[in-house]
């Protein structure tokens, strides 16, 4: 089987973050890694591998920094990858980095299955997995927590639903799924498999190299950060003081122990 | 008029919450874009566009054996061809588990610019302004489309549900179909088995900060015994099986209203707080003083959970 793997780094969400010009996020006192769901994608990719043979292709859209979680993910076991590295492409939306994606895959050839985590920790729009997935005119499937296929061909996945319901559903390849996190136990890079990596192909693409043509459909304004409609009450202290209090609150005021 | 297009979510004949949230939605910003709310069914029969039309004044039945069940592809399908014939402008989706299975697929379909996972629409200059989480909900961002036509989708619970009013009009729409490449086999129930936390009157929750399975069956677990209560955990405690399944809280897990809900280590992400803001009384503890569960709970304490809740259980 040929595997694709879209991966995107993205900023430790426990980071401290600032914003400048009500429109970046200060990256110096940030830490970036892998998204969290896309590390399950990678997981479920090389544990399809390890069932059917094949190769684990990564494909990610980043910034420079973005070349040490790539390895990271081949580390883990991924044969080899596409870096997009191209600044008028990191600018775009969602539709625009998922034409680049598209694109380094079309140009891949012959791939069997596309996987992503369903989401990014950082944009949280859910998105770019099905985009590709119509790009590349093929069938998906978001959500997935459970794959199951014996040729790398047809496939029997679980959709999760709301409320811990699953759907059941079987589609065939080429196909694009989009990883739940929990879909399985992601592996940690063991210390040959780091020293592999650092010698494993990584092709550097820009816009231009892969054909990409795509504008933004949406328009970013601003960002900032959340005011609260209500707050706690922060009860202070040092910790002994603090869950004293918290017990009186608890019997006297809000009456629930 | 142009019309701004809520896509109505159902499961089992049942209309979701979440179709009743995008009514109110589309009620409050079509009026300033110059357009008419509307909402589109697509089912096995008309039943659930008429129950919809008493939310909406304008409803457009796609009734076809194609759309009897979820899938992207009919689902996709039907919006292109209501959007098309009913000169549709905009097209509101819920950011539920089919929500977001669909939305980018129907956006993709009639060439549209997407935003999703948005909790607040405004309307500004007569452009619609879309507001929505990001980084875990640290930041949030304003966004707006550029296209011709557009499609939102909001997460679940931002809006109240509309309320019902006269009954509105619905119109049965044809689409001829073309293949679906997905299969539904069934649905079935994961977390069988186990307890049922739901019923709780005290619960204890514990989150990613209690650091490993063993610190959480160490400190949650005497707690919640202690308080006569149940444990549960979010997302990535399940995820990482330091509990059972069953005693999941949030969208894909259970959604309980104790009286005393005691949330440690857990930062708040919006589809845990979907299965417990209904809770009587909040307590959160959490070293990160910018974690979002303060902006829910009745209390809370900022500092290092390991500390903290061995001196609240001594007091007790």
């Amino acid at each position: 089987m040929k595997i694709v793997v879209c991966l995107k780094q993205v900023p430790d969400m426990e980071s401290k973050f600032k914003i400048v010009d009500d429109k970046k996020v200060d990256e110096s006192q940030i830490a970036f890694k892998i998204n969290d769901f896309d590390n399950y994608a990678v997981e479920a990719a090389l544990q399809l591998k390890e069932k059917l043979g094949g190769e684990v292709v990564i494909v990610s859209a980043g910034p420079d920094r973005a070349a040490k979680d790539i390895r990271q993910a081949f580390a883990m076991g991924a044969d080899w990858g596409i870096h997009i590295s191209d600044q008028a492409i990191l600018d775009g939306d969602s539709f625009v980095v998922a034409s680049a994606l598209a694109k380094a895959i079309e140009g891949i050839g012959g791939v069997d299955l596309v996987m992503t985590g369903v989401q990014t920790e950082d944009l949280q729009a859910g998105v770019t997995g099905v985009m590709i997935a119509d790009m590349l005119n093929m069938p998906h499937c978001t959500n997935v927590v459970k794959i199951d296929t014996a040729d790398g061909k047809a496939f029997t996945l679980n959709r999760e639903l709301e409320g811990g319901l699953n759907e059941v559903m079987e589609l065939g390849g080429p196909a694009v799924l989009t990883v739940q996190s929990g879909i399985n136990d992601p592996r940690y890079p063991t210390l040959p498999g780091i020293m592999k990596a650092k010698k494993k192909q990584l092709d550097v693409k820009s816009g231009a190299d892969l054909g990409v043509n795509a504008a933004s459909k949406t328009e970013f304004i601003k960002m900032f950060i959340p005011v609260a409609d209500s707050m706690a009450e922060i009860i202070q202290g040092a910790p002994e003081e603090a869950a004293g209090k918290l017990v009186d609150k608890l019997k006297n005021e809000a009456k629930v122990i | 008029m142009a019309k701004l297009l809520v896509i109505a979510e159902h499961r089992d004949g049942k209309l979701s919450e979440a179709t009743l949230e995008l009514c109110r939605i589309a009620k409050e910003v079509a009026p300033g874009l110059g357009l008419e709310p509307a909402a589109a069914v697509f089912a096995k029969d008309d039943a659930l566009a008429k129950e919809v039309a008493n939310y909406i004044p304008v409803v457009f039945s796609v009734a076809d054996a194609a759309v009897e069940g979820y899938t992207a592809d009919g689902y996709a399908q039907a919006v292109k061809a209501v959007v098309e014939s009913q000169d549709v402008k905009g097209v509101l989706v819920p950011h539920t588990y089919d929500g977001v299975d669909y939305a980018a697929k129907a956006a993709m379909a009639i060439d549209a610019g997407i935003v999703s996972n948005c909790n607040k629409a405004e309307v500004e200059g007569g452009k619609l302004v879309l507001t929505r989480n990001i980084f875990n909900g640290k930041i949030q961002e304003k966004k707006s489309i550029k296209t011709d036509k557009f499609v939102v989708s909001f997460e679940k619970g931002a809006y109240d549900p509309a309320e019902a009013g006269a009954a509105g009009a619905v119109t049965a729409v044809s689409v001829s179909f073309g293949p679906i490449r997905t299969k539904v086999k069934e649905v079935i129930e994961t977390a069988t088995g186990g307890v049922d936390i739901s019923q709780a009157r005290i619960i204890v929750a514990g989150g990613r900060g209690l650091k490993d399975g063993d610190k959480f069956k160490e400190v949650v677990l005497p707690l919640a015994q202690k308080l006569g209560g149940e444990y549960g955990g979010s997302r990535p405690v399940i995820d990482s099986g330091w509990i059972e399944a069953s005693r999941q809280i949030g969208q894909s897990g259970k959604t309980v209203t104790p009286d005393l809900y005691l949330a440690v280590g857990i930062s708040g992400a919006v589809q845990h707080v979907a299965g417990m803001k209904g809770s009587k009384c909040i307590v959160a503890i959490n070293k990160d003083p910018e974690a979002p569960i303060f902006n829910i709970a009745t209390y809370g304490i900022v500092g290092d959970l390991f500390e903290v809740l061995p001196a609240f259980s001594a007091k007790l």
